[in-house]
C-alpha cells in the first residue's frame, strides 16, 4: 500500500515535471567568442583551420559534389572546355576594404599555383576571370573549390604587400599574440555575418592539452586525430567525424633498384593494410587499394586489398634489392605506420630503413596523406592524381571510364593506396550547429554559441 | 469475431509491409537492360554463367527478380544463361556510392576480364505516417538551388524572396518557369540567416515584401502586352506585418475561406532587428505589456472573444499573451523557433504548426493545440527533407508554407495542409 502511494507520488512528480514550461530550441544566437585549439599551423595547406574562415574560393562545394557559386556568381565553358569564364560577384570587398577585382583574383591564383595548375593561362577580362588550357578542363568549377585555390589579397590598394592574410571570408585576422590567432566577424561578408563575434584559434597545442582544455570548458572545439577517435569516444567526448577525406598512401620511386616494376608490385602485395587499420589507426576509416573511396565510386571492390606474401616473394624472384629508405609525414601515427610497413616489407625479403621526414625527397618510399579535395569523383580523382604527381586531366565522366583511369594510374605501383581516413573534432557543450564541409573542415561561420547574449 | 479482427489486422499489416518493401519492377528494368546490352556487346552470342553478388542496400529478396530480368535481357540479345562447363562467366556486382547505385559486370573470357557498368537511380523510400487526430501532408511548391526566405502564390504565379533578389515565376507545362528577377538593392550587409516576409497587397493583385532594412512592392499590370510585373524597393525600417487576418476576411480571397472567419484578427506589426534574425519586441500598438525579443509569433483563435498571441522568444521560452499578461507555455520542449497558425477545421479548428529542433539533417513539422497554457500534439510529426528555415501561414489561413534547406544545398518551398482523421 505504502509502495503504491509512493509510486503514484513519484509518477505525479514526473508528470508535473514534464508539464513544466521547458525551453524550446531557438534559432542560432549571434555573439560570443569561439575558442578553437589545433596542434599544427592555422594557415597550413591543405585544410589549415584559419584558411576557410578568412578566405573564399571562386566556387565552393555542395554536399553532392557539384560546384556552387562563391566569389564567382556564374561560369561558362567554351571551345570544348579549353576556355572557362568565371564572372565575379559584384560588391565583394577584401577585409582591408579594397574591392575584389578580376586582376586581384588572377594575382592570387598565380601566386599559389605553379606549373601544376589545371590551366595553362589565366587572364582578367572586365569583371571576369578567364582560364585557358591546351587540354580540356571539364572539372574546373569543382577543382576551383579546393583549398589550394582560395583567394587572398596579394597587393594592397596602396601597392604594398599585405602584412598578414587578407581575404573576403566570414572572419578577418585582427592579431596574433601568445600563440593565439584572433579572428573577428566580418560584418560585410557576402555570405552574411557569421554568428560568432570572434574566434580565438590557439595553435601548437598538444592533443592532450586540447582535450584537457575541452574538459574544463576552456575550449569549444579541439582536434581528434583519427587514431585517437576511439579513445575520444571512450572518454565520452562529443565527436563529429567526416566521411573519409584523406587517402593514406605509399609513394614508391620508379628509379634505382625500384625501377623494376616487379619489385614495386611485390611491395604492393607485401603491405598488410589490415594491420595498419586494426593496430595503428584503431579500426577507423576503411582499408582500400583504390584512389577514390568506395562511397564516391561504388567500384573500389575491384582493387584487391589482401596481402599476398607468397606472390610478393614470387615477384621478387630471388632478387635482393639494395636497402630501401622509407620516410613518413611528421606525426607519431605516421611514424608508427612506417615502422609497420618496414616490418611487412622485411617479411617479403626487402631491407628497409625508416628515415626521418626531412629525408622524404630522397627516400625510396614515402608514406603520405593525400587529401580528397572534392566529393565529385572526376574532380577528386584529378586533384588526387595532381597531388601524387601523376597529373592528368580526367576527361572521363562515366564510372567505367573513371575505373579505367584509376586502374591505369595504379598499374605501375608508384602509388599504393592503403587506407581512407576521416577527419574528426570534439566539441564542447556551448557550441551548436557545427557541421563539417565535404572536405572535413568545420564550418565555424555557421556555428553559434548556446550562451551567446 | 476477435479472430476475424485479428486476421484482418494481420492481413492489413502484411499488405502495408508488402507495399513498402515490394520491389518496383520498373525500377530495375532499365538498368538490367542496359547492363545486359553492354555484356552482350562484349560476349557476343553464346552461353554465359551468371553470378550475382550484392554489396548494396538492395534487399536480398529482390535479387531473384533482378537475376530474372538480367537473364531475360541477355537472352533477347543472344546470350543464354547456363551452368555448362565451357560457358564464359559474367560476375554481376550490385554496388552503390553515396549518390546512386552502380551495377558492375565482369565478363571473364579465358584470362581476360572486361568490365561494364551502369548507373541506377536511387530508389525512393515510401513514408508511412501513424494515424492521429490530424495528419499533416506536404506538397512541394518549388525546388531551387538558390536560398529562399519566403514565397507567395499570387495571380497565377509564384513569387520567392531570396536574400538579394525577388524572383517571379509563371506557370509552364513543366512547372514554374522564371519570368522576372529583381534585385532588392540592400545597402547594408546581411546577417548569416536573413529572413523576410511576403504578403498579398491589399487589392489582392500584388505583393508586399519586407526584408532586413528594405521593403518592396510588386504589382501586376495586365494592360501590358503579355502582362508584366513591376517591383519597386526602397530602404525602410518600418515594422513587418506578423499577424494579419486571412485574406477571405478582407474580401480579397482567391483560394477558399478559412474556418472561424467571424473572429476578429487584429493586424499586428513588429520591428525587426535588421542586423540579426529576430524581432525586437516592439510592436505597432500597445499590448499592455512589453514583449521580449522574439523569433516567431502567431495568433491563436479560441473563440470570438479570445485570440491570444503566442510568442517564441529568443531565449527559447514560448509564452502566450492573454489579456495583458505574458504566461509561459508548457509542452514546448520539442519545439524549434518557427511556428505558424493553421486553420485546419479539424479538432479545435486551428492548430499551431511547429518546426522541430532545426539541427538534424531531417527536420520535422508537427501540429499542436493549445486549449490553455499547455501545448498538446495534434498530429504525428511530418518528416521534412532537410532543415526548416522559415514557416508562415498562407494568406488563406488554411495551410502553412515551409522553406526547407536540404542536405544537397537545395531549397524547397512546401505547402503543408491538414487532413482530419
Amino acid at each position: 500500500m505504502r509502495w503504491t502511494v509512493l509510486r503514484r507520488f513519484a509518477i505525479s512528480c514526473f508528470v508535473a515535471l514534464l508539464a513544466l514550461p521547458a525551453t524550446a530550441r531557438t534559432r542560432p544566437h549571434y555573439g560570443g567568442t569561439l575558442r578553437v585549439e589545433i596542434e599544427g599551423e592555422p594557415w597550413q595547406r591543405p585544410r589549415g583551420l584559419a584558411r576557410r574562415m578568412v578566405l573564399d574560393g571562386l566556387t565552393t562545394m555542395n554536399a553532392d559534389g557539384t560546384a556552387r557559386p562563391a566569389l564567382a556568381v556564374d561560369w561558362k565553358s567554351e571551345n570544348d572546355n579549353h576556355r572557362w569564364q568565371f564572372r565575379l560577384r559584384p560588391g565583394v570587398h577584401f577585409h582591408d576594404g579594397s574591392p575584389l577585382t578580376s586582376p586581384s583574383v588572377v594575382a592570387s591564383l598565380n601566386a599559389v599555383c605553379g606549373t601544376n595548375c589545371p590551366w595553362t593561362a589565366i587572364h582578367a577580362v572586365g569583371s571576369s576571370v578567364v582560364f585557358t588550357s591546351d587540354s580540356p578542363m571539364p572539372n574546373l568549377p569543382e577543382l576551383l573549390a579546393a583549398d589550394e585555390y582560395l583567394v587572398a589579397l596579394t597587393v594592397a590598394s596602396d601597392g604594398t604587400t599585405p602584412a598578414g592574410v587578407v581575404g573576403t571570408g566570414p572572419f578577418q585576422v585582427t592579431g596574433f599574440m601568445n600563440g593565439v590567432l584572433m579572428l573577428t566577424a566580418n560584418d560585410s561578408s557576402w555570405q552574411g555575418r557569421p554568428f560568432a563575434d570572434a574566434v580565438e584559434l590557439h595553435v601548437h597545442r598538444s592533443i592532450r592539452d586540447q582535450w584537457l582544455d575541452l574538459s574544463i570548458g576552456r575550449a569549444d572545439l579541439v582536434e581528434v586525430p583519427v587514431e585517437q577517435l576511439r579513445q575520444a569516444q571512450q572518454q565520452r567526448l562529443t565527436v563529429v567525424a567526416s566521411p573519409p577525406v584523406t587517402l593514406l598512401a605509399l609513394s614508391v620511386t620508379d628509379s634505382g633498384a625500384l625501377g623494376n616494376p616487379k619489385l614495386r608490385a611485390a611491395i604492393a602485395l607485401a603491405v598488410d593494410r589490415s594491420a595498419l587499420y586494426n593496430v595503428i589507426f584503431q579500426k577507423q576509416g576503411e582499408v582500400t587499394a583504390s584512389l577514390l573511396p568506395a562511397a564516391l565510386t561504388g567500384y573500389s571492390f575491384f582493387f584487391p586489398t589482401e596481402r599476398d606474401l607468397n606472390k610478393a616473394h614470387e615477384l621478387r624472384g630471388g632478387l635482393t634489392p639494395p636497402p630501401l629508405t622509407l620516410a613518413a609525414e611528421g606525426d607519431p601515427a605516421m611514424q608508427l605506420a612506417a615502422q609497420r610497413i618496414a616490418l611487412n616489407l622485411r617479411e617479403a625479403g626487402f631491407t628497409v630503413q625508416v628515415v626521418n621526414a626531412g629525408a622524404a625527397q630522397h627516400a625510396d618510399l614515402f608514406l603520405r596523406r593525400l587529401p580528397l579535395e572534392s566529393s565529385q569523383p572526376q574532380a577528386a580523382l584529378e586533384s588526387m592524381l595532381r597531388g601524387a604527381g601523376l597529373a592528368a586531366p580526367v576527361l572521363e565522366q562515366t564510372p567505367a571510364g573513371l575505373y579505367r583511369i584509376e586502374r591505369d594510374s595504379l598499374e605501375s605501383h608508384t602509388l599504393i593506396p592503403l587506407l581512407d581516413l576521416p577527419r574528426a573534432y570534439a566539441v564542447g557543450g556551448r557550441i551548436r550547429d557545427l557541421h563539417l564541409s565535404p572536405d572535413g573542415t568545420p564550418q565555424l561561420a555557421a556555428a553559434s554559441l548556446e550562451d551567446a547574449p | 469475431m476477435k479472430a476475424k479482427r485479428l486476421i484482418w489486422a494481420i492481413a492489413m499489416v502484411a499488405s502495408t509491409l508488402t507495399e513498402i518493401a515490394a520491389p518496383t519492377p520498373s525500377q530495375w528494368e532499365q538498368p538490367a537492360a542496359n547492363l545486359a546490352e553492354q555484356v552482350a556487346e562484349i560476349l557476343g552470342p553464346g552461353q554465359a554463367r551468371l553470378a550475382i553478388r550484392n554489396l548494396s542496400t538492395v534487399s536480398t529478396d529482390e535479387i531473384p527478380a533482378i537475376r530474372r530480368l538480367l537473364e531475360q535481357d541477355l537472352k533477347t540479345r543472344g546470350v543464354l544463361a547456363s551452368d555448362a562447363e565451357g560457358a564464359n562467366t559474367v560476375r554481376v556486382t550490385l554496388s552503390e556510392n553515396v549518390r546512386e547505385r552502380l551495377w558492375v559486370a565482369e565478363v571473364v573470357e579465358g584470362n581476360e576480364t572486361r568490365v561494364a557498368m551502369v548507373r541506377v537511380e536511387p530508389g525512393t523510400a515510401q513514408q508511412s505516417q501513424p494515424k492521429s487526430g490530424l495528419a499533416l501532408r506536404k506538397q512541394v511548391a518549388i525546388t531551387t538551388n538558390e536560398a529562399v526566405l519566403a514565397a507567395l502564390e499570387i495571380a497565377g504565379g509564384l513569387v520567392t524572396i531570396q536574400p538579394e533578389e525577388i524572383v517571379i515565376y509563371g506557370h509552364a507545362a513543366e512547372g514554374w518557369r522564371e519570368q522576372k528577377r529583381v534585385g532588392i538593392g540592400q545597402k547594408k550587409p546581411l546577417p548569416r540567416d536573413p529572413r523576410g516576409i511576403i504578403l498579398p497587397s491589399a487589392n489582392g493583385s500584388g505583393f508586399e515584401v519586407s526584408v532586413a532594412g528594405m521593403v518592396c512592392s510588386g504589382s501586376y499590370l495586365p494592360a501590358q502586352p503579355a502582362g508584366d510585373w513591376t517591383v519597386l524597393c526602397c530602404e525602410s525600417d518600418d515594422p513587418w506585418t506578423i499577424v494579419q487576418p486571412p485574406v477571405a476576411q478582407t474580401g480579397s480571397a482567391t483560394q477558399g475561406t478559412a474556418t472561424q472567419m467571424d473572429v476578429s484578427v487584429t493586424p499586428m506589426k513588429a520591428f525587426y532587428n535588421a542586423a540579426r534574425n529576430y524581432f525586437t519586441g516592439v510592436v505597432n500598438f500597445s499590448l499592455g505589456v512589453d514583449l521580449p525579443p522574439f523569433y516567431s509569433a502567431a495568433q491563436i483563435i479560441r473563440s470570438a472573444s479570445s485570440a491570444p498571441l503566442l510568442i517564441g522568444g529568443i531565449d527559447g521560452k514560448v509564452q502566450i499573451l492573454e489579456g495583458s499578461a505574458l504566461k509561459p507555455v508548457a509542452g514546448t520542449r520539442d519545439w524549434g523557433s518557427d511556428f505558424a497558425a493553421l486553420h485546419s477545421g479539424c479538432g479545435a479548428g486551428m492548430q499551431i504548426v511547429v518546426s522541430g529542433s532545426g539541427e538534424a539533417a531531417g527536420d520535422s513539422l508537427r501540429a499542436y493545440e493549445l486549449p490553455a497554457q499547455e501545448a498538446f500534439p495534434a498530429s504525428a510529426s511530418l518528416a521534412m527533407d532537410g532543415t526548416v528555415t522559415a514557416l508562415w501561414t498562407a494568406p488563406d489561413g488554411n495551410s502553412v508554407f515551409a522553406v526547407v534547406h536540404g542536405a544537397a544545398d537545395q531549397y524547397e518551398v512546401d505547402r503543408v495542409t491538414a487532413l482530419c482523421n
